[in-house]
């Protein structure tokens, strides 16, 4: 890792720290440029895979844009340990799982993001706060 | 004559008793002799438990200072007796949260290296702490690291500590529901919170974590640091009772890990 990826490494998780440390100052996390803090967007599609890991979970879904082309998302939560306290496990979510997901976005347009929540098939809603 | 004698002596015996009083007020005892006050009771307060910060009482905040918790005034706080290059380091630095944060630019070393966060930066951090009392020590256990500190009871301090992260701690209770916490022989390498207060190695942290009922922890601290600060300042944190377990997931501050955070969340967010 050098020394502008450790640097990042520790903007990403600054910012998702951030969010739970201090949701009060959320608009200030905007000026990073990296993530639109201002509206969570929502995107119906399928789980590929959940990864339950620090710094920061990962859930991997594919979404279907408006060409009918398959989009890969990556979208974080907080670490294991915090998202334990909102009554997430591993197994919350499961590949082939089809939801709805209300996420912070990149800026840029890549297709990655911060969680906000996230809804199951049976209408289960599930929040990242 | 025997009478004059008599009083010269006695003049000479108040003079040295004199000298020696006012020679005792002068000296500043070493830190090493520090140890429990007269205060200290020999009756264990019970701590027990798993306390997590009070949402409803600051919460994690961003700031030590009591005026200014959200980190809002950051160099220009009323209760922050700064000396001029420590204000001038904190307005250096770029906090990775709160109001001033700089994501792009951020300074904190917890936040750039995995370096441990250290003692009070550990109690801003979103995760419990569990205190295990015995009567040699207090272990005090953190969620994130897993970081763990070791309070030596009916001890002191070594004449030279050798300056380390966590410092080294000496402890004894107090009016039944306090827990006294000395600690010296610090490192410089930690910031004191989020948004980058200094210290030096000259500090002298005293925490006192008190009960206030089954639910309820108060953490009571001075920050003593003539190398940063005039004077000795005052800060706090809430806790609340957790039941939900402590430790069930252990958050640790991996290179690799945060290496492939990275290369997922972060790089494509980057790119223009």
């Amino acid at each position: 890792m050098n020394g502008n990826s450790t640097r990042t490494v520790g903007i990403l998780f600054a910012l998702a720290f951030g969010l739970v440390v201090a949701r009060p100052v959320l608009a200030h996390h905007g000026a990073a440029g990296l993530y639109d803090v201002s509206k969570a967007v929502m995107m119906k599609g399928t789980i590929t895979k959940f990864e339950w890991t620090n710094p920061h979970n990962q859930i991997y879904f594919d979404v279907k844009d408006d060409k009918g082309n398959v989009v890969h998302w990556i979208v974080a939560t907080e670490p294991p340990q915090v998202m334990l306290e909102r009554g997430w496990t591993r197994r919350s979510l499961k590949e082939g799982d089809q939801v709805t997901v209300y996420a912070f976005v990149a800026s840029n347009g890549a297709p990655v993001g911060n969680l906000q929540r996230l809804v199951l098939p049976d209408g289960k809603e599930l929040s990242a706060r | 004559m025997p009478h004059r004698v008599l009083l010269s002596a006695t003049a000479l015996m108040a003079l040295m008793i004199f000298s020696l009083v006012v020679r005792a007020q002068n000296t500043v005892p070493s830190r090493a002799q520090a140890g429990p006050p007269p205060g200290a009771t020999s009756k264990v307060a019970d701590l027990s438990g798993d306390w997590a910060p009070d949402p409803k009482r600051g919460g994690i905040g961003q700031s030590l200072s009591l005026s200014d918790n959200g980190g809002r005034q950051r160099g220009n706080e009323t209760d922050i007796p700064y000396l001029p290059w420590a204000r001038e380091k904190t307005l250096s630095e770029r906090s990775s949260t709160g109001p001033d944060l700089g994501f792009a630019s951020t300074t904190d070393p917890q936040v750039l290296y995995c370096e441990p966060p250290g003692v009070p930066h550990i109690y801003l951090w979103p995760i419990k702490t569990k205190l295990v009392q015995t009567p040699e020590a207090v272990y005090i256990l953190h969620e994130y690291g897993p970081f763990f500190r070791v309070v030596w009871l009916n001890s002191k301090h070594p004449e030279d500590p050798d300056p380390q992260w966590w410092g080294h701690s000496i402890g004894w209770y107090e009016n039944d529901n306090t827990l006294v916490v000395d600690t010296i022989g610090f490192n410089d390498k930690t910031w004191l919170d989020q948004v980058g207060h200094p210290h030096t190695e000259q500090m002298h942290l005293i925490e006192r974590y008190r009960r206030v009922d089954k639910n309820t922890m108060e953490l009571d601290m001075t920050i003593d640091d003539p190398g940063a600060y005039t004077k000795p300042w005052n800060a706090r944190r809430n806790f609340i009772l957790s039941t939900t377990g402590f430790l069930r997931y252990q958050q640790i501050c991996s290179v690799k890990e945060n290496q492939r955070f990275f290369d997922n969340l972060a790089k494509p967010a980057i790119k223009k």
